[in-house]
């Protein structure tokens, strides 16, 4: 009877050996990776690279962690565990500055479209308060193209916003605002050249 | 015999245990033996992240993407490994692909860095050569009454340059490359059409050297002669064969052509006389003195072009040219008159008289002085 008793505790022991490898926490990781996907489509490697960098590492170093648990006679998952759980905060981060980093610039580039649309109006009042006529026509008609160049860039620029494209159209519109101030300028330079000297006809003349 | 059975038991218990502790000490020193892939694969990891900061993603696309798959191959096999018995892992191929990310993640780092630096300064080395051919068109081609199209491609170019500066800032040198490129499909495109057209306009120039040097020769006597060059915009008044006054000058946007007609706003070229001087109410334009256009070569001009079609029928040759003030805007505005700075047409109202001689010409100087030995 006694001898039973010993086999009988000895076969628990190796069963117990064998069986007390804890379980992968698949879960956690399959959170943790669908986060981070989640966080990838939300655009976080565009607007904030450097976080979802680090997010992608931490999740890689996770894997690891996992795997280095399992390739033990005696897995412990607990800091694999903790280190999911850290990416899963990380991944809740990163969205959230991505998505900030959107509504940003989505309010910037929507700001300099007013700013530029505004100086094209601008412009184009400046060019119709300059003297008509033979008065510096032709030499408008150039700023006029200026003008016009800078007005197709806003309208590629609000196509390029609602394709939800923000970083192409916060560089086209800072160009656009470039081109429309420097317009303005000339503008301002040639009027201001022209000056009030400008001279009315007193008769038709032919040349 | 039940002693000897019990014993029998007993001692098998023993040998069983011992063979169970044998082994596993045996496995334990096994595994201890294998090394994991622990700090290849943190190693290629790194790797990884500094060849991403590198830009590795598009500057060495080939090999980035390779140390990808080697270290997601890695993982895979990890993966399968240590679901295999713990004695029968084998953790050499993980090594040894961790071992080729790294490396793949290095060279691609390495690739990137110099590929970035060479396109930032072939981006930056771009900038000046399209600089340079922006200032070269505003310098020679700006004011030349040039089609729509041309100065529409000038003007693009300038806003992808604009453009692609952004871009160069933001560090996004594969975009800045990009339209950079646009810029100089449009900038070429533009001082290309304005530089044929100003080759051809510059295919009269013997002709007007031998205007111009007429015109000089022609004051030698002591006579004042009015020499004006267009493309310079400049009117000199010569004396003894030496420029006495020069004023800049404006003309008609249409200036780069001889006049033939009324309404063209082409300045005319040749020799012409002062015909009468305007002063006070007499003219709008502070003052003017009217010249002899058309002359008799004007005039037989006018008739044979009009005869072959190439002038309307009901088209007039103009008249009313004139040297007048109000000028000094910075661009050519005048209908075809050539119009100077009023304390400009001041001094020469003061200086000559009707019925000097005035020599229009396109070009005193040849196109490679004008140009400045500037290619285009």
């Amino acid at each position: 009877m006694k001898s039973k008793l010993i086999i009988a505790i000895a076969a628990m022991g190796v069963a117990v050996l064998f069986s007390s490898c804890a379980k992968v926490p698949q879960t956690e990781i399959d959170a943790a990776t669908a986060a981070v996907q989640g966080v990838k489509d939300s655009g976080a490697d565009l607007y904030v690279p450097e976080a979802y960098s680090a997010l992608v590492d931490s999740m890689k170093s996770a894997n690891e962690k996992v795997e280095v648990a399992k390739a033990k006679w005696f897995p412990n998952y607990s800091k694999a565990k903790n280190l999911l759980a850290v990416v899963n905060q990380m991944a809740v981060d990163t969205k959230s500055k991505a998505e900030a980093r959107k509504v940003e610039l989505k309010a910037e580039v929507t700001t300099m479209i007013g700013e530029v649309k505004a100086l094209n109006e601008g412009n184009k009042a400046l060019v119709a308060k300059a003297p008509r006529g033979k008065e510096g026509k032709a030499a408008l008609e150039a700023i006029s193209s200026d003008i016009t160049v800078a007005e197709t860039t806003v309208t590629e620029v609000e196509a390029l916003l609602a394709n939800g494209d923000l970083l192409g159209s916060n560089d086209k519109i800072k160009a656009a605002k470039e081109k429309a101030t420097a317009i303005q300028a000339e503008l301002n330079d040639a009027i201001a050249k022209k000056g009030a000297a400008a001279p009315v006809a007193k008769k038709a003349v032919k040349k | 015999m039940g002693l000897n059975k019990k014993s029998g038991i007993k001692w098998l218990i023993i040998v069983l245990f011992s063979v169970f502790i044998v082994t596993m000490t045996i496995s334990v020193i096994i595994v201890s033996q294998k090394i994991l892939p622990t700090e290849d694969l943190r190693l290629a990891r790194e790797a990884l992240t500094i060849a991403k900061e590198a830009e590795a993603n598009i500057y060495s696309e080939q090999d980035y993407k390779e140390s990808i798959r080697l270290y997601d191959s890695a993982m895979l096999n990890w993966k399968r490994e240590n679901d295999r018995f713990i004695l029968f892992r084998d953790y050499s191929r993980i090594v040894a692909n961790a071992k080729s990310s790294k490396k793949k993640a290095e060279e691609a780092s390495d690739e990137a860095i110099k590929k970035s630096a060479n396109l930032n300064l072939n981006v930056e080395a771009a900038f000046v050569v399209l600089a340079k051919k922006i200032e070269l068109y505003n310098k020679l081609f700006k004011d030349l009454p040039l089609p729509k199209s041309v100065f529409d491609a000038h003007n693009k170019s300038k806003m992808f340059l604009s453009e692609s500066k952004i871009a160069h800032e933001s560090g996004k040198l594969k975009d800045a490359e990009i339209l950079f490129k646009k810029a100089e499909v449009y900038v070429n495109h533009a001082n290309v059409a304005a530089g044929k057209m100003l080759r051809d306009y510059f295919v009269d120039h013997p002709n007007w050297l031998h205007l111009a040097n007429d015109a000089i020769a022609a004051s030698r006597g002591g006579n004042k002669v009015i020499l004006v060059d267009k493309v310079a915009h400049i009117l000199y008044v010569y004396q003894s064969g030496k420029a006495i006054r020069s004023y800049s000058a404006e003309f008609g946007p249409n200036w780069m052509a001889h006049k033939e007609r009324t309404g063209d706003r082409a300045t005319p070229e040749g020799n012409y006389h002062i015909a009468s001087k305007k002063a006070g109410g007499s003219t709008t334009y502070h003052k003017a003195m009217l010249l002899d256009y058309p002359n008799a070569e004007d005039r037989i001009r006018f008739e044979a072009k009009k005869r072959k079609g190439l002038i309307s029928r009901n088209a007039g040759i103009g008249n009313l040219i004139e040297i007048h003030g109000n000028g000094g805007k910075g661009f050519d505005w005048t209908i075809g008159c050539i119009g100077l700075k009023d304390r400009d047409i001041d001094d020469l109202y003061q200086l000559v008289g009707s019925g000097t001689r005035v020599t229009i010409v396109g070009s005193i100087e040849s196109l490679s002085v004008v140009s400045e030995g500037v290619d285009f």
